[in-house]
């Protein structure tokens, strides 16, 4: 990365933290959004892929649907209807991928609907401030993709330690640790992985401090 | 305790634990030799990377992680695989000790944990257990000798099949170390003379146990008496009441709260076992009372306070410490990034010197307090406060 451009994250750190939802403020490590679903059920590479086919069709359209709503309401409309546009998109989503994924779907068990009250989807009718369509596009996009990377992460690594497979190919042939196939053991991965995780934000905020007033000393 | 009291008692229980382990070697083979040195090892690399990648200082004195590690290995049957020794030791030491702030705070008995986590992922091979001088393979540990260990048997309803004399010796199928109840009543004798340990917490766990054993006998047809002692030399008892039980870091430093520990245990060890699914009741129970550490000790002495009772008052004292110790919060963080910067740098790094200013100002008024995360008692104050005074008369 070149010299200015450590300046410019520097000056405009918040800013860059609020776009980065994948590595800066990932909605499950760095926020401890939508952990439930992670722990509970993303026990595999499966039902990882299932968790994020779920949360690509509920996040965006119910915030781009909220938007495309409540655009000539005032706010507590919004905060009204956010759940209940969730809620709707959810009975097509289950509908459909019901339909074409077939009896997988149910592994997720509970998990699936509750996906619809997590703070990751609905959190966001907080907002006093009405967003643009496009905006809520970009946004719900950058969350998906933030969630995407965290629960398949950490499903790979529970995947790998519980069963010694990854997407059901064998590569150990012992089970280097069985309990992270519990709720238990997916509690302490998920709390191990967040750790590194938020270590390396750390590393990353401190390099990029120290570059920037190295930049400015010298300019 | 003091450090260095605690790091005389762990070199003590590591003697002690070569003892046993030298016992378990003539019963079950060079393979336990094999086993505590794995383990051994696992938890020394694991020790160093750790506080390398905390970037804290690593005390190559400080042998609690070795010590846990030999602990809960002589726990285990001596065909058990080394790869659940490994993973056990690593997850202990990683999330068990390091991440709970490291050596001499760390909440929860290290060889309890251990145990239970091998237990909850590997229960099948943590329980079996393997007949005296059986033939066992050095390296992968097969053999066809094994059979249900003697407190499975009592829990499924049985009686184990063998004399008093021999299970005093530990001459019969089970753990690799924590068998030997002759030579652990020897060793804890010792160490209790010798004021290594103390007698509080051992002596309450047993009596209580054994009395738990004698009024709620679990195994009809025997008489209490014989109830007492089926329950007392099976399961590792003994082991556990002088090796876990007596770590000093988890446990409470005053006598009364040292046997009110070890009664609580008792009574939940003995639940754990007579309703548990797992044998190893004991060490479940001992995890659960760590988390009650803290409150046995206040609960115990009333002169006890809680820091964090006085700071959530808001009164004007409270609320002048609380900026105090987020001064010294911001000027460590500053001091240390400080610290990192580069050479040229670290004049543009400003608020340092001034809090540490601020500080120095408002030492006077913070003498009396010391900050902590756990609870402080009155005496400790007032010793701080003397031996501040004696800092200053020294100084003039």
């Amino acid at each position: 990365m070149k010299n200015k451009d450590y300046s410019y994250l520097y000056a405009n750190w918040d800013d860059t933290v609020r776009r980065r939802k994948v590595t800066l403020s990932n909605p499950v490590f760095m926020k401890g959004l939508a952990l439930a679903p992670i722990v509970v059920a993303g026990t595999s590479v499966h039902n990882g892929l299932l968790l994020c086919i779920a949360v690509f069709f509920l996040l965006t359209p119910t915030r781009v649907i909220t938007s495309i709503i409540t655009r000539r309401m005032s706010v507590p409309f919004k905060t009204f209807f956010y759940p209940f546009v969730s809620a709707i998109v959810f009975a097509f989503v289950y509908y459909y991928m019901y339909r074409y994924l077939g009896t997988s779907v149910l592994m997720l068990g509970v998990y699936l609907p509750i996906l619809v009250i997590d703070p990751l989807i609905v959190k966001n009718f907080e907002k006093t401030r009405k967003e643009s369509v496009l905006y809520s596009i970009i946004n719900g996009l950058r969350n998906t993709m933030g969630f995407a990377v965290a629960c398949m992460t950490v499903c790979v690594i529970r995947e790998f330690l519980a069963f010694g497979t990854i997407g059901g190919i064998k590569l150990v042939g012992v089970s280097l640790l069985p309990m992270a196939q519990y709720s238990f053991g997916g509690f302490l991965i998920v709390a191990l992985v967040a750790g590194l995780w938020s270590a390396a934000v750390k590393n990353y905020k401190y390099r990029v401090e120290v570059e920037a007033l190295h930049n400015e000393r010298h300019s | 305790m003091t450090s260095i009291q605690r790091k005389n008692h762990d070199k003590s229980m590591l003697w002690a634990i070569f003892a046993l382990a030298l016992c378990g070697s003539v019963l079950h083979g060079a393979r336990v030799w094999l086993l505590c040195a794995v383990a051994t090892v696992t938890a020394k690399v694991v020790d160093v990377l750790v506080s390398m990648i905390r970037r804290t200082d690593y005390d190559a004195t400080d042998h609690s992680s070795e010590l846990a590690a030999l602990i809960f290995t002589l726990m285990l049957p001596v065909n058990i695989p080394v790869y659940v020794i490994v993973v056990s030791v690593v997850l202990t030491i990683y999330v068990g000790k390091h991440m709970f702030g490291g050596r001499d705070v760390y909440p929860f008995n290290l060889a309890a944990l251990a145990m239970c986590c091998a237990a909850v992922n590997w229960p099948d091979k943590v329980f079996s257990a393997v007949v005296p001088f059986a033939k066992v393979d050095f390296f992968s540990g097969y053999t066809a000798q094994t059979t249900l260990s003697n407190a499975s048997l009592i829990k499924a309803g049985g009686v184990p099949p063998y004399n008093t004399v021999d299970m005093l010796l530990g001459n019969y199928p089970g753990a690799m170390g924590a068998d030997f109840v002759l030579v652990i009543v020897v060793i804890g004798l010792f160490m209790i003379l010798c004021r290594k340990i103390t007698w509080h917490i051992p002596v309450t766990f047993l009596i209580t146990c054994g009395a738990i054993a004698y009024i709620f006998p679990r195994i009809y047809g025997f008489s209490r008496l014989e109830s007492i002692q089926l329950e007392m030399l099976n399961g590792s008892v003994f082991f556990v009441a002088l090796f876990m039980l007596a770590d000093p870091v988890t446990t409470p430093k005053t006598p009364k709260a040292k046997i009110v520990f070890g009664f609580v245990t008792a009574v939940l060890a003995m639940i754990f076992r007579y309703v548990g699914s797992f044998d190893i009741g004991t060490c479940f129970a001992l995890l659960l009372v760590n988390t009650l550490d803290g409150y046995i000790e206040r609960m115990v002495s009333g002169d006890r306070i809680k820091v964090a009772d006085v700071a959530g008052e808001d009164t004007e004292e409270n609320k002048r410490e609380k900026t105090v110790h987020r001064k010294i919060f911001t000027a460590e963080k500053t001091e240390k990034t400080k610290e990192k910067a580069p050479k040229g740098q670290k004049e543009k790094i400003r608020g340092a010197s001034d809090a540490m200013d601020l500080i120095s100002e408002t030492e006077d008024n913070i003498d009396n307090v010391i900050y902590s995360t756990r609870t402080i008692s009155i005496e400790e104050i007032l010793k701080a406060e003397e031996e501040q005074k004696r800092k200053k008369g020294g100084k003039k």
